[in-house]
């Protein structure tokens, strides 16, 4: 058995019904609650405007470019190893991200409103018009390169410039989606010009993970299933490029945690000390989300099997979840300017509206990624690297 | 369970959506009413229509401050100070923006009700149900009339609280006299602030609060005032305030206070003093001011021979000292003051003996200087001596009726009624049984000989039928069942009374009222108010209703005035004859003719336009010990002894007394309550406190800028911002110093019980390491069961339920702060 | 065109919140979205504490955080209305950036968990478009300035009272209360202020009562560092802000 696609199959559907009745469901509540109580339903609140929609939206859009980022590997820099996770990695880039930007719209306060007022306004001193400018670029040069490879253009020249317009697109998209924070002087826990570097590596951990995860899904969770240089990739190169990345994440959230607790200013020391480290969850999702995977995937003898891999793709999807989330809310727990109306850091803890919103995110994330693999053959690869196991750009698993 | 919930659904309706339109429905509509869809409104116009503005007075509080009620389109939606007016000047405090939300309270009551469950009780529904105002008064009139014919008239009580003015409280005196009841009316007096009115009337002969003229004093010492936050009038004060700290030189103060408040943080010196001891304090500092020679010799006079002193613990002989306008000086000195040094004060109030000289030596020497102070220092069972002990210190440094010091007010010119009330007494009004009984609260009776009011023994007396048991008792800006100190004790006494409550309001009281009576709210008002002590001049202001009624309500005094029409006899022709509060205030008006305001007002008219009458200067002055009255040019007219006796200083020796004449009359009473031996009954002197409670901490409740009366439990933006010193947004914290927290385990922000022999409370804490470790401090605001539903079970619960009915013997204040209570975590 | 300024004495300033209630009534805000507010300090122990106290309405920066970030100039600085800056509540799509932004956290997102219950939205419910609608609303609105009651789902904040400041008459140096004929258009905040603790008029003119006010008793802007550059000042002690600390659970 070979290049068995499961998710072309009853499997595929099952899961296609389910993500697609949980989509409908969470969507529905947060519909529901959104328009009988308007954002009342989110326990965001004026001193701590952005809960986890926001962190969703974040998470999933870094987690699109790092898979954008990975796409680039082969067709950019020409590690041809990574080929035959590419289409698969584009499509996800892409779906991701539409999940995340519904997310987001969700979350505004008036989505279609922003369709019109931002072009028509032009605010090019906002980093979060230069978002909606890059992010759209992304997407677009995601659909673009995807169809270049639905055409079977691997190595054509215009598909390399489509490689290149689309490795920048993401560069600028997800490095000034930190800017959006690092700028931010009045929020000193954020405040921090490499922040785009912590973010281009957490979002290739990411894209990673997710990667990772989809690829063995579609293949069923078994190795047979896949084509030989797939498994080359995950037997060589993947996981080492998997750990390089967490080695980095690891060391930006360690400088950040050390610069942070020993600074002076309590708008920085006491996020770290009395909310992300006093914290069993960011505890929880830093050893076992990110250093656990990272062992795990510094050890020769583990990282290459499957369980191990399939494993870190979902430890470090939480742990990623997490950190964004503690990220986001970290740099506004501290009460600007409140006195004793916030005596404490302010507490949040997402409401069941919000957990709706990140749980139709997935969901949307699921049921499109699914319809992807039953109606595209995202495991395509081109044909030099393809090798005795031949196929066609089109459908079709080969038995 | 749910009375209040009961109580909406049966409101009547028609009145509210004929008169008041889109406005009352959309507010009657609200809170999940049955059956009745909030009527849809247009959107806010662009341009706004016809604003116009009109004269109130904000009723928030005793100040009075006038106002300007801004209405467009029906719709009352801004009210600021009115610049007219002296004591608002065009500000307000943070209660008085706030004042459109009573006229539009989705609480109200809508029109009068009668009760139709029989039961009382906090868990029993009233049964509401709407009558006409015809069948409302009818019934109170029936009622009346009835115990009247059976001669027991004495049983129907007034209770009041916050009294405005001739056309409501001043028409108490008149209904008593012709209806036959002693109890017309039980004020609320002795709940309020009446400790330092019986220390100023013991020492300088006036019954009253004071006006001061803060403007142009230099130096303040205020003893537990609550000057920026509750003392009268605080807007005005805080007007004052900013003057007086910006202006050449700057107005020092010292504040002594029980606990950390704006007025101690925003002063020159805080000291905290042990509650109960303030009298002490007081006493010390006149020690140092005798023994340092810095007492006003032109007021108080000097030794005869030039090399005399005051010495510490040295009598001096008879007659050394030459007295002015002080009496009982040298018997102050010899058997009480000698004594009461610095360091004896330390070791009673735990302020340092060194604070305490020099708090001294800058009040010695700083003129014109005045002592303040209020509720703080009087709600102990030594209430008066402490209140007597601080006001002495205005004799020693000179500053009464002297410029930059302390005076009474004048009252106003008001022209007399229509027709005179003595003129339709019946056989029983003149001569009936009714005047052989006491007042329900055995007010100036010999069990309370130097009251005015005891509301707060009213209830307790009633359920022990003694002196007998009321009837009927109606109910006019009070709230007994919850305000009074351990009101379980009303929740049982008023279950067989009649009940009648005006009150716009649900409130506890009202929870018991057979019959509901609701007044206007004071937007809707035309109601009097001469002033409450403020400059000492004549002023009264006057409410002018911004909108007609919202809703079926009744003015309070056409309410009377309709009741007294409806008794039989010439007291129905007096009432007759009264006709209406708007009558009432024409004739009243009619005194300004005589005596046109400085801002021209001399009729009713120009009063309702103006919205204010009042007349400079203060006719009296004292300057540098001799005393001048007004000549209509300057304070040219020497005034002699007895004249300074009948005007100012009325005492029996016409002199300010640090012997008091009129203790000493009650010398024997004094002797039995509060343990002074007869013959010393008189002096100004220490006097132990007697704590309550039971408990090992003291407890205060103190009154926050936003505590309106009564009724800031149910305003949410007063709720939002009620006790910024620890963050007390959505609840009132417990203030609890952190060391006296955690010695029993309480975490910050816990929850705990408080308590005392009378019963338990349960509030969130916060740690307040500005407050003394013994002290804890609870704003009074919250624990409602009635009141509406932002009020209702809130926390924490209701301070006076751990408040035992102990009153100052002499003054019969009720000792809301003597309390001692524990905390636990709960 | 002026630039309104504002001056807040603190040593004047009694800690009442008037302006915060005038604030509120004038310009119909929920309990909690105190576009004026005042906020409390207290430090150390009895018995030598202290407690101070801070206004803090909108500060109309010169160089305002908020108005770079919006992605859809629905906050703006407005040059031709004294510098205020306003919200237009017709671009505004609630993305919040500008709450993250403002150094002040002086903007509020009313469409959020009513600080009380129960919530008064739902005792005044609006039909039509405004979050919510008191009977006792103010009949002036002007929504490309975020004056009025705000419609669900965008950001408000102080306008300097711009619907009364805006009448003023032309060449107005000093909106002075205490003027009879200004006073209908002094910010309510100022108008209330009891202690007259508050000063409004133009900082564009040497002259004016709050630059000669700013100038004899050494105006300082509160976070100056964050380089907004406040168009409200403040005089005498206690202009600090004590540094952030949680206060300890037990």
């Amino acid at each position: 058995m070979n290049q068995q696609n499961i998710l072309k199959g009853p499997a595929g559907l099952g899961l296609l019904v389910l993500s697609a009745i949980v989509l409908v469901a969470s969507f529905g509540y947060a519909f529901m609650s959104l328009s009988s109580q308007g954002h009342a339903s989110f326990n965001t609140s004026s001193t701590l405007p952005w809960g986890q929609p926001i962190a969703t939206y974040l998470y999933f859009a870094l987690a699109s470019s790092g898979l954008g980022m990975i796409a680039s590997l082969p067709l950019v820099f020409g590690f041809k190893q990574f080929y035959p996770v590419v289409k698969r990695a584009i499509f996800l880039a892409f779906v991701i991200l539409i999940s995340g930007m519904a997310v987001l719209a969700m979350e505004l306060g008036h989505v279609f409103r922003m369709i019109w007022v931002i072009p028509f306004n032009l605010q090019i001193q906002s980093a979060m018009f230069w978002m909606g400018v890059f992010y759209v670029a992304d997407l677009i040069f995601l659909l673009w390169k995807l169809q270049k490879l639905e055409n079977g253009e691997w190595d054509s020249k215009t598909s390399k410039q489509v490689g290149i317009g689309s490795f920048l697109a993401v560069l600028l998209a997800s490095g000034n989606l930190a800017l959006i924070f690092g700028m931010m002087s009045m929020r000193p826990f954020w405040f921090d010009g490499l922040l785009p570097i912590y973010f281009y590596l957490t979002a290739v951990a990411s894209g990673l993970a997710a990667l990772v995860f989809f690829t063995y899904l579609a293949n069923g969770f078994s190795r047979d299933n896949m084509s030989a240089s797939l498994q080359g990739l995950l037997d060589g190169a993947l996981p080492k490029f998997f750990a390089a990345v967490l080695g980095g994440t690891l060391l930006f959230i360690a400088v950040r945690a050390i610069t942070g607790l020993y600074t002076n200013n309590p708008e920085i020391y006491v996020v770290w000390r009395d909310y992300l480290f006093a914290s069993s969850t960011y505890q929880a999702s830093l050893w076992i989300g990110i250093v656990l995977p990272f062992v795990l995937m510094m050890m020769a003898s583990v990282r290459t099997s499957t369980g191990t891999q399939v494993l870190v793709s979902i430890l470090v999807f939480a742990g990623l979840f997490a950190e964004r989330f503690f990220f986001v809310v970290g740099g506004q727990v501290v009460p600007l300017f409140k006195g004793t109306w916030e005596w404490s850091l302010i507490q949040y803890t997402p409401s069941a509206t919000e957990w709706s919103l990140t749980l139709m995110g997935s969901a949307l994330l699921f049921t499109l990624y699914v319809l992807g693999e039953r109606m595209l053959n995202l495991s395509a690869e081109p044909p030099v690297t393809v090798g005795q196991a031949s196929t066609s750009g089109g459908v079709a698993a080969h038995a | 369970m749910n009375v209040f919930q009961t109580l909406m659904s049966r409101r009547r309706f028609l009145k509210t959506s004929a008169a008041a339109g889109a406005t009352g429905a959309a507010v009657a509509g609200a809170g999940g009413l049955t059956g009745f869809a909030p009527a849809r409104q247009a959107h806010a116009q662009a341009s706004r229509g016809q604003t116009v503005v009109t004269k109130n007075i904000c009723a928030q509080c005793p100040a009075r401050c006038g106002i300007d009620v801004y209405t467009t389109n029906g719709r009352v939606h801004a009210i600021y100070g009115d610049t007219g007016n002296p004591i608002a000047n065009g500000k307000l405090c943070p209660k008085g923006h706030l004042g459109t939300y009573f006229l539009y309270d989705a609480d109200r009551f809508k029109g009068p009700m009668k009760r139709t469950n029989p039961r009382k009780g906090r868990n029993e529904d009233p049964g509401f149900v709407p009558i006409s105002w015809d069948e409302a008064l009818d019934t109170v009139a029936a009622r009346l009339n009835d115990l009247r014919d059976r001669g027991e008239s004495h049983r129907f009580a007034h209770f009041y609280g916050r009294g405005w003015g001739a056309s409501d409280a001043g028409l108490y005196g008149d209904w008593g006299k012709l209806y036959g009841t002693p109890n017309s009316a039980i004020g609320h007096a002795s709940m309020c602030a009446e400790g330092s009115k019986r220390a100023k009337q013991m020492t300088d002969g006036n019954d009253s609060y004071n006006s001061y003229d803060y403007r142009n004093t230099n130096y303040i010492l205020n003893f537990g005032a609550s000057f920026l936050e509750a003392f009268r009038p605080y807007n005005y004060l805080m007007q004052v305030w900013g003057h007086m700290r910006s202006k050449s030189p700057k107005t020092r103060v010292t504040t002594i206070d029980v606990r950390m408040n704006p007025t101690m943080a925003a002063s020159d010196r805080a000291l905290y003093i042990k509650p109960g001891t303030d009298g002490a304090m007081a006493l010390a500092i006149a020690h140092v001011l005798l023994t340092e020679g810095l007492w006003d010799r032109e007021f108080v006079g000097d030794f005869r021979e030039p090399d005399m002193r005051f010495r510490t613990g040295q009598r001096i002989p008879p007659f050394s000292f030459d007295e002015k306008w002080v009496h009982g000086l040298t018997e102050w000195w010899n058997e009480e003051l000698k004594d009461r040094t610095p360091e004896w004060a330390e070791s009673v109030t735990t302020i340092s003996a060194r604070d305490i000289v020099r708090v001294a030596r800058e009040f010695g020497t700083t003129r014109p200087a005045m002592a303040i102070m209020e509720r703080g220092p009087t709600a102990h069972t030594n209430g008066t001596y402490n209140g007597m002990a601080i006001h002495a210190l205005n004799a020693l440094v000179g500053c009464l009726f002297a410029e930059g010091g302390m005076f009474y007010q004048m009252g106003t010119p008001y022209g007399g009624l229509p027709v005179n009330a003595d003129d339709y007494l019946d056989e029983w009004a003149k001569d009936g049984d009714w005047k052989k009984h006491p007042r329900i609260d055995k007010a100036r009776t010999p069990e309370w000989p130097m009251t005015s009011h005891m509301m707060q023994e009213a209830g307790p007396n009633h359920l022990k039928g003694d002196p007998y048991k009321l009837d009927t008792a109606m109910f006019f800006y009070t709230n007994p069942i919850w305000t009074a100190p351990n009101p379980q004790v009303w929740e049982e006494a008023l279950k067989d009374v009649f009940v009648i409550d005006t009150s716009p309001f649900p409130g506890e009281t009202a929870m018991y009222a057979d019959i509901v009576l609701p007044d206007h709210t004071y937007l809707e008002r035309l109601q009097d108010s001469p002033t409450y002590p403020f400059e000492g001049w004549p002023m009264a202001a006057i409410r002018v209703p911004a909108v007609d009624p919202i809703y079926d309500t009744k003015h309070f005094g056409d309410t009377l005035i309709e009741i007294g029409k409806r008794i039989k006899g010439p007291m129905g022709e007096y009432y007759k004859a009264i006709d209406n509060v708007e009558n009432v205030l024409r004739h009243r008006a009619k005194g300004f003719e005589a005596n046109p305001g400085d801002n021209g007002v001399n009729s009713f008219e120009t009063w309702k336009e103006k919205g204010v009458w009042f007349k400079k200067p203060y006719h009296w002055r004292q300057f540098r010990g001799e005393f001048f009255e007004w000549d209509g040019r300057g304070y040219n007219t020497p005034m002699t002894p007895e004249d300074v006796k009948a005007k100012l200083i009325k005492t029996p020796s016409g002199k300010f007394e640090f012997k008091s004449g009129r203790l000493e009359q009650n010398a024997a009473y004094i002797e039995r309550e509060v343990g002074i031996p007869a013959a010393r009954a008189g002096l100004i002197q220490w006097v132990e406190p007697k704590h309550s409670g039971e408990g090992d901490l003291y407890f205060v409740t103190p009154k926050t800028p936003l505590h309106a009366e009564g009724r800031s439990g149910n305003i949410p933006h007063a709720i939002a911002n009620q006790q910024p010193i620890v963050g007390g947004r959505n609840t009132v914290y417990l203030e609890i110093h952190p060391d006296t927290a955690r010695a029993r385990n309480i975490r910050n922000g816990d929850k705990v019980r408080i308590k005392s022999n009378l019963g338990t409370i349960e509030a969130y804490c916060r740690y307040m390491p500005a407050h003394r470790p013994d002290t804890l401090v609870m704003p009074m605001e919250h624990g409602h069961w009635a009141q509406g539903r932002w009020a209702q079970g809130r926390l924490p619960g209701h301070s006076g339920e751990l408040t035992a009915n102990v009153s100052d013997p002499i003054s019969g204040l009720a000792c809301y702060y003597t309390g001692k209570v524990t905390v636990e975590r709960a | 065109m002026a630039k309104w300024g504002m001056v807040i004495d603190l040593d004047k300033c009694t800690g009442c919140q008037a302006c915060t209630t005038a604030c509120a009534m004038e310009n119909n805000t929920l309990p909690g979205e105190s576009w004026q507010d005042v906020l409390y300090y207290h430090e150390g122990t009895y018995p030598s504490a202290q407690m101070k106290w801070l206004p803090r309405p909108c500060m109309q920066c010169e160089n305002p955080s908020c108005v770079h970030v919006c992605p859809t100039r629905a906050t703006y600085k407005d040059m031709d209305a004294g510098g205020i800056v306003f919200v237009d509540w017709d671009k505004c799509i609630g993305c919040k950036y500008c709450m993250i932004a403002c150094p002040y956290g002086v903007r509020f997102y009313a469409d959020e968990k009513p600080l009380l219950e129960p919530d008064l939205r739902e005792i005044f419910p609006s039909s039509n478009g405004q979050l919510w609608s008191p009977p006792y609303q103010n009949p002036e609105q002007d929504w490309k300035r975020g004056i009025g009651i705000q419609p669900p789902g965008v950001v408000s904040k102080c306008t300097f009272c711009y619907h009364k400041v805006s009448k003023a008459p032309a060449g107005t140096v000093d909106l002075d209360e205490d003027i009879a004929e200004v006073k209908e258009y002094v910010p309510a905040c100022v108008r209330t202020c009891p202690p007259k603790a508050r000063f409004f008029g133009d900082l564009d003119q040497p002259t004016s009562q709050v630059n000669q006010l700013i100038g004899d008793k050494h105006g300082v802007r509160l976070k100056d560092h964050t380089g907004n550059k406040p168009q409200v000042y403040y005089l005498g002690a206690g202009a600090g802000v004590p540094a952030f600390e949680p206060k300890p659970r037990s």
